[in-house]
């Protein structure tokens, strides 16, 4: 395997488990977020 | 138009209903301003990663990166995207921590608190020309096109108008939110299309056997000018108004260094499969897999056609989609809060209500989505048109806004307005004159004045105005009388 088809694969692993764990973290402060928009309306 | 299956579309058309129904959640949420453009300054580190990846990245990076990865290999990974994460992290790191310490709402806030007024406007009409969403459009068009069949103002209309519909009634709260969804469904689908292209192909080895040499070194066959010029494209990221929404909207100054930190990792990721796709799209072609007269800039989307499975593709063409939607609402969402806080409540109701700056916003988000869509239609050569406008506003903005957030001393209104005044001038005499007197070569995709034996690119026209800009910002210096309080 050369060190380009390394790097693509590392490339694909931040890119597809990376923005799951970041959309997941989201998901986590959503109800938060959620409140406080609430919160702002009269 | 590609084939797709029946499964394709209700994925697209699931999407699209989604991103409808976050805006009318979030219609009647807003309770102020700041609540309806910057969310209530309350987003956290995730939602600012989501929210910049989503909105810096729309389909001119997903083409023009594949485009020039099909023609040329990893120099557009090394060469032309590579250099804008070094911006990014001069922007995690000089310029968000003195942002985030005052109370700004919008990128011509700061030009009027350094120089006053008559600065703030000029810099206003720069971000929201460079704000009107006709690439945006444009592309919508196209992918219309693709997708649907459809003819490109009917792909402008539905698509783009699906975006404007939940920018209008959601405000940031839709933006960022769709953004999230729209960031995870681009990402995703992205990596997930690698192991089938490979399949198609006979997998990276095969790449390394059948493409040029030339493919695989780093600053390929381009000369270091034509590499200094691409790289330098990154300096919008130092002026960038979406840019700075999301540094105003963020929690703390924390929550964007560690956006900007970790999101460097995730484009980063992004541009290189990009790189790799489209690669693997030039092997194909190689192979008699593709079509030999396939267009660089359609490779991308080509190669997923023939490798992706139905649902899959499905699920790739809504994450185009996404790519494009998620840039769209931004940018409109910028210029209409261009329209209504940096010129109406200024210039003509300074004591406006949070109420009517809501509205004049969806007027002003209105009014560049019909602006857009018109140059969109109107235009033939898109990305001259694109270049017009990132230069302009790097040339009226950059030199005033570095100046006043770095040098305190040098907050003297001359400086500002003839910075700004002379930036914006030139930009518009230079590329109007260009546009109009040049001719438009295909082969490069610019348009080029010939005077003698010179060439110039449109593209170089920035290296003329830039300075003119700092030297109007130097004699304000030096001849304005006193600093603006």
């Amino acid at each position: 395997m050369s060190g380009w088809e390394i790097f693509t694969w590392i490339s694909v692993g931040i890119l597809g488990i990376g923005s799951i764990i970041v959309f997941i973290l989201f998901l986590r402060d959503l109800p938060e977020l959620l409140k406080k928009s609430e919160k702002e309306t009269p | 138009m590609y084939s797709l299956a029946t499964i394709d579309y209700i994925i697209i058309a699931i999407y699209l209903m989604m991103m409808v129904g976050v805006g009318i959640w979030f219609s009647k949420r807003h309770s102020n301003f700041d609540d309806y453009f910057l969310a209530g300054r309350s987003l956290t580190t995730p939602i600012l990663i989501t929210t910049l990846i989503s909105t810096y990245y729309g389909i001119d990076v997903l083409f023009g990166d594949s485009q020039l990865a099909f023609t040329d290999g990893v120099v557009a990974w090394f060469g032309y995207a590579r250099p804008t994460y070094a911006f990014f992290l001069i922007a995690a790191f000089l310029l968000a921590n003195r942002l985030k310490k005052e109370d700004f709402r919008s990128l011509p806030d700061i030009l009027d608190k350094y120089y006053g007024k008559k600065t703030r406007y000029i810099g206003a009409l720069a971000s929201f020309i460079y704000s009107l969403p006709a690439l945006s459009l444009y592309g919508f068009g196209m992918l219309g096109d693709i997708i649907m069949g459809w003819p490109p103002f009917v792909g402008m209309l539905i698509l783009g108008g699906i975006a404007l519909v939940y920018t209008l009634t959601g405000g940031f709260w839709a933006v960022a939110l769709t953004d999230s969804i729209q960031f995870v469904m681009m990402c995703v689908v992205l990596a997930i299309a690698v192991p089938f292209a490979f399949n198609v192909i006979g997998g990276f080895d095969t790449m390394i056997d059948l493409l040029p040499a030339a493919y695989f070194e780093s600053m390929g066959d381009l000369s270091i000018w034509l590499v200094i010029i691409y790289a330098s494209t990154g300096l919008t990221i130092l002026v960038e108004p979406t840019f700075y929404q999301r540094i105003f909207a963020a929690k703390s100054y924390k929550n964007v260094r560690n956006a900007l930190v970790i999101g460097i990792f995730i484009w980063g990721s992004y541009d290189w499969i990009v790189t790799i796709l489209a690669m693997a799209a030039k092997t194909g072609q190689i192979q008699g897999i593709i079509p030999m007269d396939v267009a660089p800039d359609a490779s991308l989307l080509t190669i997923m056609v023939v490798a992706l499975p139905a649902g899959v593709l499905g699920l790739f063409m809504a994450g185009v989609l996404s790519t494009e939607m998620s840039t769209l609402d931004s940018y409109c969402l910028v210029a209409g809060g261009n329209v209504a806080y940096d010129f109406y409540k200024p210039a003509l109701k300074p004591d406006a209500s949070d109420d009517e700056l809501i509205q004049k916003t969806r007027w002003g988000i209105g009014l560049s989505w019909i602006l857009g869509f018109i140059m969109a239609t109107a235009f033939d050569q898109m990305l001259g048109l694109w270049v017009f406008m990132a230069s302009i506003l790097i040339s009226s903005v950059l030199v005033p806004i570095l100046g006043g957030l770095f040098f305190p001393k040098f907050h003297k209104p001359l400086a500002g307005l003839l910075s700004t005044g002379l930036g914006l001038t030139s930009t518009v005499i230079l590329n109007i004159y260009i546009m109009t007197q040049g001719t438009f070569v295909e082969a490069e995709e610019t348009y080029v004045l010939h005077i003698g034996s010179w060439e110039i690119f449109q593209e170089y026209l920035m290296y003329i105005t830039l300075p003119i800009s700092f030297m109007g910002f130097i004699l304000g210096v030096i001849f304005g009388k006193e600093k603006h309080s």
